[in-house]
């Protein structure tokens, strides 16, 4: 099964206010870990970034899981490296590659 | 932990920070919105990059990224659109990635970083402002990193940031068309950093003796000035001091956090690459004023060069002091000069100069003099002064680590007073006739006094001495070896306990045995040839 997963940044997290540099580079270093895991396992089937760096939608990933309590997990993972607020909705039909693009 | 990535990664957001925020200030005209900006920006590297992978090129891909945010920000804005239409021309040149404004080529990002540091150090702002705001926009500390750093509160700080802020803006104080001499306003800017350094290596309060990320911070800054402006000299010699000071930073504290004076420390310990910056450094910074940063850089390099503390070259030292408190006569120099006094001719010496000071009002409420005179006393075997000045010591103190030094060297002073200092006699005149005939064997070395004897000195190193009734010598290892083996002598010792570990005495007999003496004046004067070379202090006028 395919799954969307949205990523948006919670109001009010103050992220916008200060962040530390250190901070900012932890991050970068854990989602990309955690974005190539789910590369190296066949999980990430596409992504899809804003054209506005300020919009609130912050990505997309649209991910293989086998059920819906699998891609919660997924977005809990993701959630936790990116500290956006994920919600997962399930793709139904054919590819849905394009999604977010 | 942080992975070498991690480590990486931080260090090329911070190079980048200052170069986003001047970017995104000369754009937006505005300190505030720049620094929004500036974290939007690096918000946006945190969406992408790991989705898209590290740009080969992160330091243009964040500019470019910042420029276009910052354009969009001040085109969004309707209260900015007259700004707008008078930046255009600015505007219109920046569109090539990670590329800079016409004109401005790399010197126009670079003298942006000047711009916004000078601009952070402004002289309208009060020093607490400046400070902040140097760590805040220039080196991208966050308000919380900086109010631990100065044992703050957050509030404290960000209030502190908000109201340099206003106040650079309630004057106007322009980024763009501050035609200001940049360089006429570095004084200020070294003080500041200067004042960073030194809240980060000595914290006035607090359990640990250093907090590194504020000194390291400053070193940061100093590097980033020497590059921005390398040609002035007041940068370098900041970049010198700041070395030297930290290239002991490992060695300052004992495993247990206590602190370790000079004397004490493994000399193993310290850092041989930031000290060869500093004599770098340096190098570079002589070319300028002898202005009281280059004279601390040149104390530091006496420290940080000397092999041993035994071989601290202590007359240098003094005779630096004495230059320094000619231009900056402060209490303080006036204590460290009083320190040196007492290194070179004893601590009775000093110690008049240490009760003018403990009167000082400036140092009332420091407990430096105190704990100098209870050293010195301790040292004279002036046991009741000196317990009585350490309890002094101990009542002001703050800093955790200082408070148990002197808790433990109030101990020792208590437990194991040491005897009372003779004081040095003069040396018989035949014996400076002598020395005087030996001298001439010595060829071409200077003869100087030092402390009412006479020295020879090579290159600015000393190698033969006179001292009461005794010359001197400084020998190589294996000489010295062989020289102790051979006569009954021993090493030159002027204070007790604290010998002078390259020096042995030459024995009476040995004087007036020509042919032999002829050879150690060679071999002492052969070593002193393969030592450094070390500057002399040029005299003023």
């Amino acid at each position: 099964m395919r799954f969307l997963l949205a990523g948006t940044r919670p109001p009010g997290s103050g992220e916008t206010g200060e962040l530390a540099l250190t901070t900012a580079a932890h991050r970068v270093v854990a989602a990309a870990a955690w974005h190539s895991w789910l590369r190296r396992w066949g999980l990430l089937l596409s992504f899809g970034l804003p054209r506005d760096p300020a919009a609130e939608l912050r990505a997309c990933l649209i991910v293989a899981a086998s059920d819906e309590q699998a891609a919660n997990r997924l977005a809990a993972g993701w959630g936790a490296v990116s500290g956006y607020r994920v919600a997962v909705l399930p793709l139904t039909g054919g590819s849905s590659g394009e999604a977010g693009r | 932990m942080s992975s070498p990535e991690e480590a990486a990664l931080t260090a090329a957001f911070r190079d980048e920070w200052p170069r986003l925020i001047a970017v995104a200030l000369r754009i937006t005209g505005d300190l505030q919105a720049a620094e929004d900006v500036a974290q939007e920006t690096l918000l946006a590297a945190f969406d992408r990059w790991p989705l898209q992978g590290i740009p080969d090129r992160p330091g243009a891909w964040l500019m470019t990224v910042c420029r276009n945010r910052a354009r969009n920000l001040v085109r969004d804005s309707s209260r900015a659109q007259e700004r707008l239409a008078s930046l255009r021309p600015l505007l219109d040149g920046q569109t090539s990635p990670g590329g800079t404004a016409p004109g401005t080529k790399a010197a126009g990002i670079a003298d942006d970083q000047l711009r916004l540091i000078a601009m952070c150090c402004h002289p309208l702002l009060a020093t607490d402002g400046q400070v902040a705001l140097t760590l805040r926009m220039v080196a991208g500390l966050t308000t919380q990193e900086i109010a631990r750093g100065f044992n703050l509160s957050a509030a404290t700080v960000a209030q502190r940031i908000v109201r340099a802020k206003r106040i650079l803006a309630q004057h106007r104080v322009a980024f763009v068309t501050d035609d200001l001499d940049i360089r006429a306003r570095l004084a200020s800017v070294l003080d500041v950093i200067y004042l960073i350094f030194n809240e980060g290596y000595l914290p006035a309060e607090g359990e640990s003796l250093t907090r590194g990320d504020l000194a390291s911070e400053a070193r940061r800054l100093a590097y980033l000035l020497t590059s921005l402006v390398p040609a002035e000299p007041g940068p370098w010699a900041l970049r010198a001091l700041l070395s030297f000071q930290l290239s002991r930073q490992a060695a300052r504290t004992a495993p247990g956090g206590a602190l370790l004076t000079l004397d004490a420390q493994d000399r193993s310990k310290w850092d041989r690459e930031l000290i060869a910056d500093g004599i770098r450094s340096l190098e570079r910074a002589r070319d300028g004023p002898r202005g009281p940063l280059l004279l601390q850089a040149e104390l530091a390099a006496c420290h940080a060069t000397a092999p041993s503390f035994a071989a601290t070259d202590w007359a240098a030292i003094l005779a630096f002091y004495d230059e320094l408190l000619a231009i900056q006569d402060t209490p303080v120099v006036a204590l460290n000069r009083a320190v040196a006094v007492a290194m070179t001719a004893g601590p009775a010496a000093a110690l008049p100069a240490l009760d003018a000071l403990a009167g000082h009002p400036a140092l009332a409420d420091s407990h430096r003099v105190w704990a100098v005179r209870a050293e010195l006393h301790r040292r004279a075997g002036h046991t009741a002064a000196a317990l009585a000045d350490y309890d002094r010591a101990l009542d002001l103190v703050s800093n955790q680590a200082e408070r148990h030094y002197l808790a433990q060297a109030r101990r020792q002073a208590e437990e194991a007073p040491m005897p009372e200092m003779p004081a040095f006699r003069k040396p018989p005149p035949e014996l400076v006739a002598r020395f005087d005939d030996l001298a001439q064997l010595a060829g071409d070395a200077d003869r100087r006094q030092m402390f009412g004897y006479p020295v020879c000195v090579l290159r600015g190193n000393m190698f033969m001495g006179l001292h009461e009734d005794s010359i001197i010598l400084r020998l190589a290892d294996d000489d010295r070896d062989d020289f102790l083996s051979r006569y009954d002598s021993g090493l030159f010792e002027p204070m007790p306990g604290r010998p002078m570990k390259e020096y042995v005495i030459v024995p009476p007999a040995l004087v007036a045995d020509e042919a032999a003496i002829a050879e150690w004046v060679r071999r002492s004067r052969a070593y002193a040839e393969q030592l450094p070379t070390k500057k002399r202090k040029q005299k003023k006028g």
